[in-house]
């Protein structure tokens, strides 16, 4: 009896052993990284890959936060990056020294979000903007005026997001008023915008919005752009505006939360993604824009198919605010939706 | 005399004291403290501690006392950047208690007769109709949920079986209150009709036949007789059904469209996005309060009531 358990005991370890060299556990926007690559990655470095997904960077802000997330790999955007930075929530992993680094497209590089790329490596960048259905919306694109202000056709068809980040962002550009502005009376401007735009609102909400848009429960809905491009790829009828105010740009990168218990696997991943023929088929089924160097004949999304990812209007950043700002934020949000 | 009362504390002294840890009860029901006390009652004093600490810059929390997360329910700086009273959240926290109210009222006038006729079957079909009504527990949540939207939605079920009875075209049920009302009510109603069936199966039909033969019409039989007797089951599945609704997150999110925050989104968007953890404790705390005058309250009736009878 004791022999067969030992026996049975022992088989086990080398099974498991056998199964995987390590772990690696990737917290990243829902449904971002390729599953070829993942899979690509797992069967080279033996390792059993882990993915959990987001819809919003103050869900990762908060999991960080609240300590011992046993993430390996987390993708923020620049604003939220620079918090976590200041904070102390992410691994400095030398960023810079790794290869990855140098497939770095230039202008991409050490940024103020991570100024001398110690933390960070990007992964992919886009715009925010709203999208139509044109089946269902057959009027003008080029200005926030027809999603904050409008008139007949959108009436009681449009859906915002379900948290102010990048809405409020928007908003912004279309009222000429800054980012993270700390002034009262500006953010008084964009709550009375708001307010006035909210009995044409049918839902705010992040979840599920391409049937909601493609089914014409809503006509616009504030949305990113690759997302809209991989929709419209697969025959929605689905068009981004582009709003001669300017769209809300945003760039995420790879970090390695604190305390994160596969460390090495974590590098060895952000270095085979950073790889140009990896970077390539991310993009390819990401389809939001790479900062990485890329093989260019196997880049699916080119300017001719892919106009949104090459926008021709201004692209703002949005910036870390400082608290007094984001308490702003919060207010007018609380106070559209008390 | 004074060797007698020595004499007796000694002989008290020898009596074999049962030591807790020698007691075998103990031991069988220490799995079950363990778990209350750190999945149930530790929470609860860490979001106590956070409510009364100092917010981060960026979201989380510093260790210094500080009451602003209760001062800012009720006081906040207004667009002028004076302190001055704010009801906005009084007002959600009004919406909130309201809604689950509704929900609760709902389920009762639902389940009530559902409970009944149930209980007026033969065994083996009563049996069966339990299990329907728990069926739905056997899915989770979200996707009973998106049930309801799809139901209710553009081209939905309901509207699409309008449209064939002659109604106009293109109606959608979802984004508003109605919506959320009704899936509240939904996912809520075995949380009711069970504990009311479990009292109306308890009830001694003799005694009705008894009202009656007292010469009690069916409206003081109700009255006098069923209701009383079935209000244990009756506040049990009240309680079962408001408390979990006043902190709806999902119905309100997904049906209503989240044009109108319920304190679930409120203490969410504050962890979120408002980044301000002591006041989404401290409103934590105080749902948590409300709920318990609420609860002390219906106790208290119920002992009056008990020592009335």
């Amino acid at each position: 009896m004791n022999k067969y358990l030992t026996a049975t005991t022992l088989a086990l370890c080398f099974a498991t052993a056998a199964q995987a060299e390590g772990q690696l556990n990737l917290y990243v926007w829902a449904d971002s990284i390729s599953p070829v690559v993942i899979e690509k990655f797992a069967k080279e470095y033996d390792v059993k890959v882990n993915v959990d997904g987001y819809t919003s960077n103050e869900d990762l802000l908060t999991k960080l936060q609240a300590g011992s997330s046993g993430y390996d790999i987390a993708t923020p955007s620049q604003h939220f990056l620079r918090v976590m930075i200041d904070e102390g929530l992410v691994e400095n992993y030398g960023a810079n020294t790794l290869k990855a680094y140098e497939n770095i497209e230039a202008r991409w590089r050490n940024q103020w979000w991570d100024e001398k790329q110690e933390y960070s490596i990007p992964i992919a960048y886009g715009t925010a903007g709203f999208v139509v259905n044109t089946e269902q919306y057959k009027g003008p694109t080029d200005s926030f005026k027809h999603f904050f202000e409008p008139d007949g056709e959108l009436k009681g068809k449009i859906a915002m997001l379900s948290y102010p980040d990048e809405v409020i962002g928007a908003a912004q550009l279309y009222l000429g008023i800054p980012f993270c502005t700390e002034d009262q009376a500006e953010m008084k401007k964009v709550l009375d915008l708001l307010m006035a735009q909210k009995p044409s609102v049918a839902v705010y909400s992040s979840d599920n919005i391409p049937s909601r848009l493609a089914s014409g429960e809503v006509a616009a809905h504030f949305w990113w752009d690759g997302e809209e491009l991989k929709a419209r790829t697969k025959g929605s009828p689905f068009a981004l505006a582009m709003t001669k105010e300017g769209m809300v740009g945003w760039l995420d990168s790879m970090v390695i939360p604190k305390g994160a218990p596969n460390r090495d696997n974590a590098i060895k991943f952000i270095e085979f993604i950073s790889q140009p023929e990896n970077a390539t088929e991310q993009m390819n089924f990401y389809a939001h824009s790479s900062p990485m160097k890329l093989v260019q004949e196997k880049v699916v999304y080119k300017k001719e198919n892919a106009p949104e990812l090459y926008p021709e209007v201004p692209i703002v950043f949005s910036r870390t605010c400082s608290p007094a700002a984001q308490d702003l934020v919060t207010r007018v949000w609380t106070q559209l939706l008390q | 005399m004074t060797d007698s009362v020595l004499h007796v504390a000694a002989e008290a002294d020898r009596v074999p004291r049962v030591r807790f840890w020698h007691d075998l009860s103990f031991w069988g029901l220490l799995p079950s403290r363990l778990l209350m006390g750190f999945a149930l009652i530790l929470p609860i004093f860490i979001i106590a501690a956070v409510s009364v600490a100092t917010r981060g810059a960026h979201g989380g929390f510093a260790w210094d006392f500080n009451l602003a997360g209760y001062r800012q329910i009720l006081f906040n700086e207004g667009w002028t950047g004076e302190l001055e009273f704010t009801p906005q959240y009084l007002l959600i926290i009004v919406r909130t208690f309201l809604l689950a109210g509704a929900t609760t009222l709902i389920c009762l006038l639902f389940a009530v007769p559902v409970a009944y006729f149930i209980s007026r079957q033969p065994p083996g079909r009563k049996a069966a109709l339990v299990y329907l009504v728990t069926l739905p527990f056997w899915a989770s949540m979200i996707l009973r949920v998106y049930a309801w939207m799809i139901i209710l939605g553009k081209d939905g079920t309901l509207p699409r079986l309008l449209e064939y009875l002659g109604f106009p075209a293109g109606t959608s049920f979802m984004f508003n209150d109605g919506a959320t009302l009704t899936a509240m009510v939904y996912t809520a109603m075995p949380l009711m009709v069970l504990p009311v069936f479990a009292s109306i199966e308890k009830l001694d039909g003799t005694l009705i036949e008894a009202s009656h033969d007292l010469y009690g019409s069916r409206w003081v039989t109700l009255r006098r007789v069923i209701l009383p007797l079935t209000a244990p089951g009756i506040v049990a599945g009240a309680i079962l059904v408001f408390v979990p609704s006043l902190g709806a997150v999902l119905e309100p999110s997904l049906m209503g469209g989240g044009k109108q925050m319920m304190m679930g989104t409120l203490i969410q968007l504050q962890f979120g996005g408002g980044r301000n953890w002591p006041f989404g404790a401290a409103i934590a705390m105080t749902l948590m309060a409300l709920v318990m005058i609420v609860l002390i309250f219906t106790a208290l009736r119920a002992a009056r009531r008990e020592v009335a009878l």
